[in-house]
């Protein structure tokens, strides 16, 4: 007798379809980089497999307007490789090419790293800094919900057992807006990362900040923007101290945030320096 | 469940069972024993495939989701002649052959590599193993070895002969 059963539904309303069915314990596969791996140390909890890796609906990458649309089974490869995205958010780009090795990156999906929502999941940070969105689907209907409400708590989101999550939709970033994503992990690739900041700015006509968005990674329990780091910045101009005053902003939001742990250590000087070289490599890249 | 693919240029239909991986379909359904069984959770690559040209894991797929892909093993590399390819045979060449067993998930990711970008540099070879791990080696000779296939390539490419 087989664990499970597999099927491939060849739509998105297919999906819905099977997902409403009461009488099945029904479990996604996109990329399936984290769900095989728990399939070898635990018991399927599921009678079904469904694999929405290849739903045409959920591979799309396209500008709607003034946003960016991207489907939930792309894969990071897809990501890399978009001269839509490497044009307009180069800085997501880079976090999806630092995720893992080829493989994985080949493999694994947006949509996965968002629903899996591992405390180091690479993605999130500069998504959280797009101000994304991420959108629901079931045979009731669709909803919408921000990010930063999606996601409750590591490895818990707010999906329900009938709904897909299909795209994941941000406001293109306006273009003289700089950004950069900088992971330090234990080792230079293939790493699970320690810490990561996504960071967007941009300055006004006089040279001040005028718009600033700071987001770092995997060191509080819900990824968040930064806004007394945000605070602090705006209105002032781009000076190294001023990065590191915000530097320390970064660090007392984390203590306030996370309290004493036993790799703070290690993460109060590693934040405080990769603040300072977050905000130094947007504004110098800003020909003032 | 019935899956129709390609396994190194042939066509098979098969019945596929759907709750074991593809890497337990490939060795112990059809005998497909080059693809290796290392860790088993998507670190070491040795049991790495092409599936429609790219590297992936086939301890991380089900066997069912081979179903209308092309899946090229270590098995499916040929050089015109049948014998050895290139890759293959500077890998042995720059001992970058030691005990073995990552030899095919290595090549494969050196041919995934080259069939991207042709003239790959130190750090992009390095990049491009990096989900495929070796305890003999020390990488340095499959690094030498990918390096030096690729600058015969093009060396082939440009006088015009065939690789």
């Amino acid at each position: 007798m087989p664990r499970f059963t597999y099927i491939r539904p060849q739509t998105l309303d297919e999906t819905l379809h099977l997902l409403a069915q009461p009488q099945k314990r029904s479990r996604l596969l996109a990329g399936g980089t984290d769900l095989m791996i728990r399939l070898r140390y635990a018991a399927p909890d599921f009678d079904r497999i469904i694999d929405i890796s290849r739903l045409p609906e959920l591979k799309i990458i396209a500008r709607e307007e003034d946003s960016i649309h991207i489907g939930a089974s792309v894969t990071y490869t897809e990501i890399l490789e978009s001269a839509l995205l490497q044009d307009l958010t180069p800085f997501f780009v880079a976090a999806a090419r630092q995720i893992a090795g080829p493989q994985i990156r080949n493999q694994g999906s947006i949509g996965g790293n968002i629903v899996n929502a591992a405390g180091g999941a690479d993605m999130l940070p500069p998504l959280v800094c797009l101000d994304a969105t991420v959108q629901l689907a079931s045979k009731q209907g669709q909803r919408s919900l921000l990010l930063t409400d999606f996601i409750e708590q590591p490895h818990r989101t707010r999906i329900r057992p009938e709904e897909v999550l299909t795209r994941i939709i941000f406001p293109a970033p306006q273009p003289e807006t700089n950004a950069v994503f900088i992971k330090l992990g234990r080792q230079r690739t293939k790493a699970i990362s320690r810490i990561t900041i996504a960071a967007m700015g941009r300055t006004d006509a006089r040279g001040r900040i005028s718009f600033m968005r700071f987001v770092p990674g995997a060191i509080a329990p819900r990824v968040q923007r930064f806004t007394a780091v945000e605070e602090r910045l705006l209105g002032e101009l781009p000076l190294p101290e001023l990065f590191r005053q915000a530097g320390e902003e970064a660090v007392r939001v984390m203590n306030a945030l996370t309290g004493g742990r036993w790799s703070s250590d290690y993460k109060i000087p590693a934040l405080r320096t990769l603040t300072q070289r977050a905000l130094a490599a947007i504004f110098s890249l800003q020909s003032i | 469940m019935q899956i129709t693919f390609s396994l190194n240029h042939q066509t098979i239909e098969i019945d596929a069972p759907a709750d074991i991986t593809l890497l337990t379909f490939l060795r112990e359904h059809l005998g497909v024993t080059g693809v290796k069984d290392g860790c088993d959770v998507g670190e070491c690559g040795a049991c790495a495939i092409l599936l429609d040209g790219q590297l992936v894991n086939s301890c991380q797929l089900l066997a069912p989701q081979a179903d209308g892909r092309e899946i090229i093993t270590i098995e499916g590399l040929r050089a015109a002649d049948g014998g050895l390819t290139d890759l293959q045979r500077h890998f042995i060449d720059d001992g970058a052959v030691q005990c073995g067993f990552c030899t095919p998930g290595m090549i494969l990711a050196g041919e995934a590599l080259l069939a991207k970008n042709p003239t790959p540099d130190r750090e992009e070879i390095a990049d491009a193993l990096a989900g495929n791990l070796c305890r003999c080696t020390g990488y340095i000779q499959i690094f030498d070895a990918i390096a030096a296939t690729a600058r015969e390539r093009q060396a082939q490419t440009t006088t015009g002969e065939r690789p």
